[in-house]
């Protein structure tokens, strides 16, 4: 319907209300002029008008404790009380802040990619039945890994207060990228005549889901433990990718997963900093963490797969496929132990002593 | 059992290789169509249907083969299709997809000018309101994701890009707010922790009447006439665009009833009670902008009609889209497979003296 059609209905709906319809309350105008800062005047910049640059003033600041119990926007005049409270539990800022999450937000969108129509599906060509096996079994575990972040995050987000708006949005970002993740992994699974593989173990997914005594928690093995160790592998499936589609698949991800990264690495610092204790917590956290994803790994489904991939079959995965997964692994830990360094998490020198022989490879 | 690689001559490592013989439905080779490979074009062979009750607590894909010792991780609540199944959803999440958009670029902000210090404020008290509404409806569905058996994922993931569509909804009232001399003005309390809200609903089928088809079908009805409303490009962009992404989420509530009054005919009774919620919400509750006697009800008729001056003027305006929105929530019902409570008494009086009217 175009503009003028649908002035002339809404014109022939007034025109047809009749008399008892037309009780037009006195309007009280207690709203107006109740602004905490009026005359707000924001301009777009060469990025557009971001949700960064609305912090200006007033609205710029961020409180270390947010009191309200609804939806009340950050800056907005609470007006009539008694609004029954919708009990969100993670309030203050430390617990949850990042100062790059609106900037990430506003990268997540400007790199939104559709699986359908970016990856170039028609260069996928028939692998040897090993390979493609490999092929479908990391894209099942990828499958389960996105799962567990999607899981994860959407517990989380309806106990963040509204007054960090800017981290709740990133997290939708970081939910919505992670079910393009679970799909283009089942895609390139059911693509390619081969199809899903065997479910994992889940012992890494449920401790990330059993993490629910604080979302910094959840963070250290989200985005840290975890994270690191998917974007190592979305790196080396790039690497060893097999055709057009493979590597446009994973190095989207890996984008996007390193976006992810930046805000975990940021929430973690900025934890770190403004609440006592919480390094050592963390210290903790990612040690527990350690041992339960080293455990994990002792089961084969995903070294051997990965290997598979890395040697062109079986033939070779034994011996050069699994020396490659061990400088997957090594590229992981180094990764992972320069993150924590940079936190000032003292991991390096109390690692488990399997982590430390991924070092030398 | 441990088996040694077939063809490693000189293995440094001896493989299980077991988990090669456990999986699913092998030989599948989904082939794009013109548009790519989307979600629905993977949905072949015994990939296809998912199961009408799941066990699936392991959170594992879909078709995926299950093992002895995987963890019992899921908890999911909703494990029956027909609690949160809708035969479209692969084909909203590939729409939501490819109708992404950003506030940030798409809005031609520059557009927008100086307006009327009434025009101005009514606008800002509408953007308040929708930048404290909007995310109910990312907070709620949020919320029952994990609860959702991942046999499920279209559904899932189809309320995962209504998440980012509300953020970019929050998003762009906030932005429209500070972008012409105005700013935030005041909170409305319009979603709140009550009994019948949207935040306490209990059951999936109930969040879902109450939030997508009372909450933002009331909703979508404004922003299908936001170009009566709009003083500017800035503002006709937003309203569309928004409209777009609220159709889809009203689109997922009533297909979903609608499958739900098809595959469970005995929970129609119940189903009706949450509808008798959503007739009240609509006509009463602070979710609706156009209801009776509220902030944004008073904002609405000044930029309808224009200015303060002009306030009986635009209220008539919004009477008459307060019919239009009955109408259009009375048309989802029926569409849904509920009509009968529009002929058989059980309706809302109030509502149906609207519905008549329109």
């Amino acid at each position: 319907m175009t503009e003028s059609t649908k002035e002339k209905a809404l014109a022939r709906r007034v025109a047809a209300l009749s008399e008892e319809d037309l009780t037009i309350p006195e309007p009280n105008y207690r709203w107006m002029g109740k602004s905490h800062q009026w005359g707000t005047h924001v301009r777009p910049g060469k990025k557009g008008l971001t949700v960064g640059d609305l912090n200006v003033g007033y609205y710029a600041e961020i409180p270390e404790f947010w009191e309200d119990q609804t939806r009340m926007p950050r800056g907005s005049v609470a007006g009539r009380g008694g609004i029954p409270p919708i009990g969100y539990s993670v309030r203050h800022k430390h617990e949850l802040w990042a100062d790059n999450a609106a900037d990430l937000y506003e990268e997540a969108i400007q790199r939104r990619w559709i699986s359908t129509s970016a990856i170039p599906w028609h260069t996928l060509e028939a692998l040897p039945d090993d390979v493609e096996g490999a092929m479908c079994q990391l894209c099942t575990e990828l499958c389960q890994q996105a799962n567990t972040e999607i899981e994860t995050i959407t517990r989380w987000q309806d106990q963040l207060s509204y007054g960090f708006h800017e981290v709740k949005l990133f997290l939708a970002s970081e939910s919505f990228d992670a079910a393009r993740h679970f799909e283009v992994f089942r895609k390139r699974a059911l693509a390619n005549g081969g199809g899903m593989g065997l479910e994992s173990r889940g012992e890494v997914n449920r401790m990330i889901l059993e993490s629910m005594g604080g979302w910094t928690e959840t963070v250290a093995l989200l985005h840290l433990l975890r994270g690191v160790f998917t974007l190592t592998v979305y790196r080396h499936g790039r690497a060893f990718a097999h055709n057009e589609a493979e590597r446009v698949m994973f190095t989207k991800c890996t984008e996007d997963k390193a976006r992810h990264l930046a805000y975990g690495l940021e929430h973690l610092k900025y934890a770190i900093a403004h609440q006592q204790d919480q390094a050592m917590i963390l210290e903790q956290v990612l040690a527990i963490g350690e041992h339960v994803l080293l455990r994990e790994l002792k089961d084969p489904v995903m070294r051997e797969c990965l290997a598979i991939i890395f040697a062109g079959g079986i033939e070779g995965a034994g011996s050069e496929g699994m020396a490659k997964f061990e400088h997957l692994m090594g590229d992981y830990v180094r990764h992972y132990l320069s993150l924590c360094d940079w936190l000032g998490l003292q991991r390096r020198s109390m690692m488990p002593n399997r982590f430390k022989n991924y070092l030398e490879k | 059992m441990k088996k040694k690689a077939q063809r490693d001559p000189n293995p440094d490592i001896e493989l299980d290789l077991g988990w090669l013989k456990h999986r699913g439905e092998w030989g599948t080779r989904a082939e794009p169509g013109k548009d790519g490979l989307s979600l629905g074009d993977i949905q072949i062979g015994s990939y296809a249907d998912p199961a009408d009750e799941s066990d699936n607590q392991t959170g594992r894909s879909r078709g995926s083969a299950s093992r002895p010792d995987g963890f019992r991780i899921g908890g999911y609540e909703v494990r029956s299709k027909r609690e949160v199944w809708l035969e479209n959803a692969a084909s909203l999440y590939e729409e939501a997809l490819q109708r992404q958009w950003s506030s940030a670029t798409d809005i031609p902000w520059q557009t927008i000018k100086e307006l009327p210090d009434d025009i101005e404020q009514a606008q800002c008290q509408l953007a308040t309101f929708l930048t404290e509404v909007e995310f109910v409806a990312a907070d709620v569905p949020a919320r029952w994701i994990a609860k959702i058996s991942p046999e499920y994922h279209e559904p899932r993931m189809t309320l995962l890009a209504q998440i980012m569509d509300e953020s970019r909804h929050l998003d762009v009232f906030r932005k429209r707010a500070f972008a012409n001399g105005g700013g935030l003005m005041q909170r409305t309390g319009g979603t709140s922790g009550v009994v019948g809200s949207i935040d306490m609903s209990r059951d999936f089928t109930e969040m879902s009447s109450r939030l997508h088809i009372s909450g933002e079908g009331a909703v979508l009805s404004i922003f299908r006439m936001g170009e009566l409303m709009a003083y500017n490009e800035a503002e006709k962009h937003i309203y569309r665009l928004c409209g777009q992404d609220e159709a889809r989420h009203v689109a997922f509530g009533v297909m979903h009833l609608r499958y739900m009054a098809e595959t469970a005919p005995e929970r129609r009774d119940e189903i009706h009670c949450y509808l008798d919620d959503s007739e009240r919400n609509l006509l009463a509750g602070q979710q609706n902008p156009a209801a009776n006697q509220t902030s944004t009800s008073e904002a609405l008729a000044i930029l309808l009609g224009g200015g303060k001056d002009k306030f009986d003027e635009g209220y008539k305006k919004l009477l008459a889209i307060r019919r239009r929105q009955v109408k259009e929530f009375v048309q989802r019902v029926k569409s849904a497979g509920f009509g009968e409570r529009f002929e058989n008494g059980r309706s809302n009086p109030e509502l149906m003296k609207y519905a008549k009217a329109a």
